[in-house]
């Protein structure tokens, strides 16, 4: 065997990957030739260095891909509500902060927060007692007779710091006074609330008041009031939320109307499969359009099997014809 | 090196991995996840070493179990599952390494505000280095390795990934890939002999 031949044989050799005799003629050259020697050296230590290049276990993104994956087959929780968000993560979503790849801010933002999230706490927990006039967020003062707190709790947030160079510190503050009202959920105005919370700025407190809401569907105001979130809301656990409520309506028209909009025009596959599971708890041939239309056009592979399977369920057909 | 091809090659010898699939196949939802769980992990690791970004990985995660998913009734036991399964997958990492070296996207290093960061780094096991010299050698091997394995074809680049990180056989492969093991071999031949000339002076 000459060097020529024993180095196209160097790779195969280093795999394991030579047939027996092969490799006794490999062996035999090496240890008569220090050329090759040294070429099977090298041989070793690219494979060294190309181990150290290797993607360590991600438990997290593989736990996320297992919730993912059963989602889209059960077609239950979606990608982002896979695991139930915690308060303090909806706070800092509230807040725009996303701590993905920016540990090094997690401290001081940390703090910052800490000192805020006074302001998104609010719960209608709390004792004492007072009769106040609240103006909602639109429509007339509204004589409220419930539990109430002190209205002296205020709340800072610290906005700026400047140090000079005397030692010295200016620190600027936003100081807000927290009310807490306290009452049944079955309480209409506490319902007038959390309608108003609905459509609130920040996303915690809308995803928080369609949730409380979805026991209340009863009520033709908060019926709108998810109907509205279901379609108009930006936030994705919002919408989730309002699909949840309206559960128990997957009869009445309305519902099946926008839910039908959403299928077609919701940007997230999640909210877009569970309005699918939504639809077909009632028997509907007018949405067997709407589903080959979905099946056709949706970019989502898990959506596309779920109208599939929805199809074949009402023995419709899966294409159009 | 091989430690996921370790699992997954216990999981094919299973006889119990062949009752999950009967159970699967015959409507078991749990059966079902707990086959995937046998093959996920090392499925996740090969898409995540050849694609190098976890959204790409996620989403041939998922592609490709819900094409096992679809398909499992039509599996016959006539190659191991773990063949099977690898077929799908390798089919779909392939077409996005394809559309990449047409779009040529997606560098492991992305410029940002604060300068170049390597969308891998996170992802891997790097030992703390202390040593500052040490340090910026290491840096340059990485991207030196980085450049030599975005040269391979995607071919070369599959095959070299079976061999070395997954630890499966040629032969396996070459039944994988839908080609035969001297063809494998030739690939293998051909991505290391790349990568070892332009790793010259490093190793």
């Amino acid at each position: 065997m000459n060097c020529d031949s024993v180095g196209k044989l160097i790779p195969l050799y280093f795999y394991g990957e030579l047939l027996p005799e092969e490799e006794d003629r490999v062996e035999a050259h090496l240890h008569e030739c220090a050329a090759c020697a040294r070429e099977m050296e090298k041989q070793r230590a690219l494979a060294a260095a190309l181990d150290r290049r290797q993607a360590a276990s991600q438990p997290m993104l593989l736990a996320e891909c297992r919730a993912d994956l059963m989602a889209a087959i059960q077609g239950g929780a979606p990608r982002t509500g896979g695991t139930e968000k915690g308060p303090w993560t909806l706070f800092l979503e509230a807040i725009g902060i996303s701590f993905t790849g920016f540990n090094r801010y997690r401290q001081p933002v940390g703090a910052v927060a800490l000192v805020a999230l006074g302001f998104f706490a609010a719960r209608f927990t709390g004792a004492g007692m007072g009769n106040l006039a609240i103006q909602p967020n639109s429509g007339a003062p509204m004589a409220y007779n419930a539990s109430m707190t002190s209205p002296d709790d205020v709340f800072s947030t610290v906005r700026s710091v400047q140090p000079d160079n005397s030692g010295r510190v200016q620190i600027a503050l936003d100081e807000t006074r927290r009310r807490v009202i306290s009452g049944n959920i079955g309480d209409p105005n506490i319902q007038k609330f959390l309608v108003a919370a609905a459509s609130e700025e920040n996303p915690a407190v809308r995803v928080e008041s369609v949730g409380l809401l979805k026991s209340r569907v009863d009520s033709s105001e908060v019926r709108d009031a998810l109907l509205n979130a279901l379609a108009h809301d930006p936030n994705a656990e919002v919408r989730l939320k309002a699909l949840e409520g309206l559960k128990g309506l997957a009869g009445d028209p309305e519902v099946r109307k926008t839910l039908a909009q959403v299928l077609l025009a919701d940007d997230n596959a999640a909210v877009r499969m569970q309005s699918i599971d939504l639809l077909v708890t009632r028997h509907d041939d007018s949405m067997v359009g709407v589903l080959q239309n979905l099946v056709q056009k949706d970019g989502n592979s898990a959506v596309r099997l779920k109208c599939e399977k929805a199809l074949k369920d009402m023995n419709a057909s899966v294409g159009t014809f | 090196m091989a430690q996921d091809a370790a699992g997954a090659v216990g999981a094919r010898l299973s006889p119990h991995v062949d009752s999950l699939i009967r159970a699967a196949q015959g409507g078991d939802q749990d059966a079902f996840e707990q086959l995937i769980r046998t093959y996920d992990q090392s499925v996740l690791r090969l898409a995540m070493n050849l694609l190098r970004s976890p959204e790409d990985a996620r989403d041939v995660y998922q592609e490709a179990f819900l094409r096992v998913y679809r398909n499992l009734h039509s599996f016959r036991f006539d190659c191991s599952f773990h063949t099977w399964l690898y077929r799908i997958v390798t089919n779909i990492c392939l077409d996005q390494l394809r559309k990449r070296k047409v779009r040529k996207e997606e560098p492991a290093v992305v410029e940002t505000s604060e300068g170049p960061i390597d969308r891998m780094e996170t992802f891997e096991e790097e030992a703390a280095q202390s040593d500052p010299e040490r340090s910026m050698w290491n840096g340059q091997l990485k991207r030196r390795i980085d450049g030599a394995l975005e040269d391979l074809t995607p071919r070369e680049r599959m095959v070299f990934e079976l061999r070395h990180y997954q630890g499966l056989r040629l032969r396996n492969i070459g039944e994988m890939l839908g080609t035969t093991e001297e063809a494998a071999k030739n690939c293998l031949f051909r991505a290391t002999q790349k990568m070892r000339s332009a790793l010259g002076d490093f190793v």
